[in-house]
């Protein structure tokens, strides 16, 4: 069977195949109205070592990432109150949000917490019942009875002459800022105590990082606040879907800017070169069947897809230009019959060129990141897809009769003309000039992994942000404690260990213990109270002169479930983490930990059932590791590619290695020249300019004599492409995808630049 | 997120009821910068069957704060200042709720210098005012307005001339107080380190 009747059939199943691919992502987009999922999180690597800490991460994650708290701030707490309605009434109603609070719902914690307040002290409290002396604690309780203002006590005094549940609740009270006032949300500035704000709070369904649910928030809160303003107020807006949503509008925007110029830029190249727009969409059909396969199978595969995989895997695919690329400048100046000859000399070419970046990318799925492996099928399968529509249909759509090559091409083939092939004196220049750089570049080297490097939030989010945080105080959620128990009761009790140590440390802590004690607590509490009262009692009576009533003392205690069932658990349930591993888990949450210090004095700690979280710390040094693991991988990659090309080339095989191995190297020098401060997504490229760079010296070294034009031209087509696709990302705001660009801008140019001067003098004389 | 309000929070609502009222007892009051005085306080409550008498004297500084200082039946000081309120035996303090964590501690420290000093547009904010008014001497009904008062006070009753001499607290809770204040000074030299 000839080539061209093998590639007949091949393409009748490859179209069946590709239909059947389109039709799926039909049936995904388009029919199911699936979104790609935008949570930055799922592409972290999931805390492989430690699934409890990551459990309660995600279940603190999960609490915030609907929220969007809203601040309206006014000179007075009544105009504040005016704008809150202008905001909640512009708002509307089918969007959920609370501002107003019920008597009934502000009365729940008393509901909750009277009958059991015989257990409930605070540590000040039971450190003085322990301590002073009775005649002391009459003498402060008698002062509380005579003075005319005391602090806030329910019920009699001779029920609780020492008000040790007023000033339990009132500890309580201090965990936040916000207080019910006039049946609404309010709080204070606590620089400026007479500024006040009304605040609202609104859930979003569905995670905050999904598309629709801040697609469809977004212009509505901005009406609200514009409301708001119109009454004189100020409005800070805090939350994860805030970040979210602006993070996913920039990723559009540049799509819209970089993708545009790109595209323009790669048509206008295609035309000068072939006069004609049929290779550009020849081109452009196999990367979008690559796209439509790559997409399907990774569905298959991990049932959904994410944006980021989307980005960077389209991006990927970029290196499939190189094969539409090559199979057209070697078509230049041919015959339609010819055609399937030029074939049969091109595909061992471009299937090397092939293997070697679907090893580079291939190796991406080593390291766990599931977003790495998502990556690396996508983009893998994509190229292949693409590579088998170049083979298969390429020949039978490119028209008939000879394709006259362009003045255009033949000039810029020609130009390989222009570098000389080196020498052993000249590579030794060339190399000097290359070491001498690298030790400038090693000199200057910064490595710096730390996560909020990829931070790129609008700078008026993260002033709103900042603000909200100074006004509420609240406790920060990127470092935390997870304790666990086998049960609620031991949970609780190693709880109230670790705050008692943290007070000791002079640190805020919320936990939930302190809204709701062990029960050995409770019991002891509740013992060491009565005990005092009945010390205190003759000594009351005698300086009253009259005798003082008994208080009504309860055995009742507050159980974990009674506390859960009650609204007035709502402030910190988040932090009830409920089953976690083999037993009951919680989270304490820190006020004031945010010094290195700090931090690391508590990541010392060690007691029973307790683990140190600091979400950002562990990411950072996760990036840092898969950074050292990518250095690895592109060395092997080196290696793997070293080894496929001497296959074929067997001991020229270095002529089509070194050039990008140079580039490698002196992109990385001049990133650090350039004063950019290396992470994982500088050396993430690498492995992508690996792929690119070796295809460039695989298509000169087959036809490595100077006055080749075909060869020539196909490299610098697709290197030109490849800048204009992937070089464009260094144009991006957001950090990541700045270094990605910036590193193959340099990189592939570096590559494209050199490969011409590594191949050999005479066609066919190894080294 | 939610958190409950743990003291009276107090909305001021600047209409005045009675302006006629407020304008004739002003009128009666002096009202200097500094004052100070003494006073006897009779406090009724529950469970009690003599009533407790305490006497002592106090400082009312406008816009700074007011000391309550018990002398018998044994020493104890209150101190009530923008930034806090603080309850004090022997040096030692008892009690202390901070501005800057309780909004309500400077509404409080306002009302308590209000009552001392019988300063009507203030209390208007807060209470309904009735009363009447005979030659120098004036009377004053206080109901508080809807709000988070009404949970602490059913009542207040003022009586005076120059100055406030009777104060009449009905509590929520069953407690009544009647503070009567005497040899009240308007000379009083001010002591700004008082209420730092």
């Amino acid at each position: 069977m000839s080539l061209e009747q093998t590639t007949r059939r091949l393409a009748g199943l490859w179209l069946v195949i590709v239909l059947a691919c389109v039709a799926h992502n039909v049936w995904h987009w388009v029919v199911h109205k699936r979104m790609p999922v935008t949570d930055m999180l799922a592409m972290l690597p999931r805390d492989e070592q430690r699934p409890l800490a990551a459990q309660a991460t995600q279940a603190l994650a999960d609490a915030g990432s609907r929220r969007v708290t809203v601040l309206i701030g006014g000179a007075d707490a009544a105009q504040a109150q005016r704008a809150a309605d202008a905001f909640l009434h512009s708002l509307g109603d089918d969007i959920s949000a609370r501002h107003r609070v019920a008597d009934a719902d502000s009365q729940a914690w008393l509901t909750l917490y009277t009958p059991v307040r015989a257990g409930l002290l605070s540590p000040q409290a039971r450190a003085r019942l322990t301590d002073a002396p009775t005649t002391e604690l009459a003498d402060q309780a008698l002062a509380a009875l005579y003075q005319p203002v005391g602090g806030p006590r329910v019920g009699a005094w001779a029920d609780d002459p020492l008000n040790l549940f007023g000033q339990w609740l009132a500890e309580r009270g201090q965990a936040s800022r916000v207080r019910v006032q006039d049946g609404r949300l309010m709080l204070t500035d606590p620089d400026a105590t007479d500024r006040h704000y009304a605040l609202v709070l609104i859930e979003l369904s569905g995670s905050g990082f999904e598309i629709s649910a801040q697609r469809a928030l977004q212009p509505r809160m901005d009406a609200a606040a514009r409301a708001a303003e119109g009454q004189g107020a100020q409005v800070i807006r805090a939350g994860v879907p805030l970040f979210a949503a602006a993070a996913a509008e920039q990723a559009e925007r540049e799509i819209h800017t970089i993708g545009l110029g790109s595209l323009v830029g790669i048509v206008a190249l295609t035309l000068l070169a072939f006069r004609s727009i049929r290779p550009r969409l020849l081109v452009a059909l196999s990367m979008a069947v690559g796209l439509a396969v790559a997409a399907s199978v990774s569905l298959l595969v991990f049932g959904e897809l994410h944006l980021v995989t989307l980005v960077f895997g389209s991006s990927l695919l970029g290196v499939a230009e190189n094969y539409g690329s090559n199979y057209f400048s070697a078509r230049q100046g041919l015959e339609a019959g010819e055609r399937w000859a030029m074939l049969a000399r091109q595909i061992p070419v471009v299937s090397l060129a092939m293997a070697t970046t679907v090893i580079g990318y291939a190796l991406l799925a080593l390291p766990p990141f599931p977003g790495l492996r998502q990556i690396a099928v996508f983009s893998a399968v994509g190229l292949v897809a693409a590579f088998v529509t170049v083979l298969w249909w390429f020949p039978l759509l490119d028209g008939a009769g000879r394709m006259a090559p362009t003045r255009f091409a033949h000039w810029l083939g020609s130009r390989r003309a222009l570098w000389p092939g080196l020498k052993a004196r000249g590579l030794a220049v060339l190399l000097l000039v290359s070491v001498v750089l690298a030790g400038w570049g090693a000199s200057r080297l910064r490595v710096d992994d730390d996560i909020r490097q990829l931070q790129s939030a609008p700078a008026a989010l993260v002033a709103q942000q900042r603000e909200f945080a100074r006004l509420m105080q609240a406790p920060g959620l990127a470092q935390f404690f997870v304790v666990q128990g086998r049960d609620e009761q031991e949970l609780l009790e190693r709880e109230e260990a670790l705050t008692a140590r943290l007070r000791g440390m002079q640190l805020g802590a919320q936990a939930i213990s302190d809204w709701l004690p062990s029960l050995r607590r409770q019991r002891a509490d509740a013992a060491l109270a009565t005990r005092r009262a009945a010390d205190m009692r003759p000594v009351l009576a005698e300086r009253l002169g009259q005798p003082v009533a008994s208080s009504a003392s309860t055995q009742a205690a507050l159980t974990p479930k009674a506390w859960l069932a009650s609204p007035a658990s709502e402030p910190v349930r988040a932090q009830w983490l409920g089953r976690l591993g083999e037993g009951q888990g919680t989270v304490v949450l820190l006020r004031g930990a945010e010094s290195a210090d700090t931090r690391a004095a508590l990541a010392a700690l060690k007691l029973d059932g307790v683990t140190w979280v600091d979400k950002v710390g562990e990411v950072s040094t996760l990036l840092g590791r898969y950074r050292q693991l990518m250095s690895a991988v592109l060395v092997l990659g080196f290696v793997l590619t070293w080894a496929a090309l001497a296959w074929r080339f067997g001991r020229a095989a270095w002529r089509a290695l070194a050039p990008t191995a140079l580039a490698c190297v002196l992109t990385v020098a001049l990133l650090a020249i350039a004063g950019q401060v290396l992470q994982l997504f500088h050396i993430l490229p690498l492995l992508i300019l690996l792929g690119l760079g070796v295809d460039y010296g695989i298509f000169l070294l087959e036809q490595p004599g100077r006055h080749e034009t075909r060869p020539f031209l196909s490299v610098t087509l697709a290197a030109a492409s490849t800048l204009l696709s992937f070089g464009l990302l260094a144009l991006s705001g957001t950090p990541a995808l700045h270094a990605f660009g910036l590193t193959l801008l340099i990189g592939v140019f570096l590559a494209w630049l050199f490969t011409p001067l590594f191949m050999p003098q005479d066609p066919g004389s190894g080294s | 997120m939610k958190r409950r309000a743990l003291l009276i929070a107090l909305w001021p609502v600047a209409v005045i009821a009675e302006p006629g009222l407020a304008q004739a007892v002003r009128e009666r009051l002096q009202q200097p910068e500094w004052l100070r005085g003494d006073f006897t306080q009779t406090k009724k409550v529950p469970g009690f069957a003599k009533p407790l008498v305490s006497t002592g004297n106090f400082v009312a500084a406008r816009g700074r704060g007011v000391l309550w200082r018990t002398l018998k039946p044994f020493a104890s000081e209150l101190r009530l200042t923008q930034n806090e309120i603080r309850a004090t035996q022997g040096g030692q303090t008892s009690m202390r709720l901070d501005a800057a964590r309780e909004p309500a501690v400077r509404l409080i420290t306002t009302l308590m210098f209000s009552l001392l000093n019988g300063d009507v547009s203030g209390l208007a904010d807060v209470f309904e005012l009735t009363g009447s008014t005979k030659g120098a001497s004036w009377q004053l009904s206080l109901t508080p307005k809807p709000g988070a008062l009404q949970q602490v006070l059913k009542k207040v009753e003022l009586e005076g001339d120059g100055f406030v001499r009777r104060i009449q607290l009905f509590e929520a809770n069953g407690d009544e107080s009647l503070i009567q204040l005497t040899g009240q000074r308007v000379d009083a030299a001010p002591e700004p380190g008082l209420f730092q």
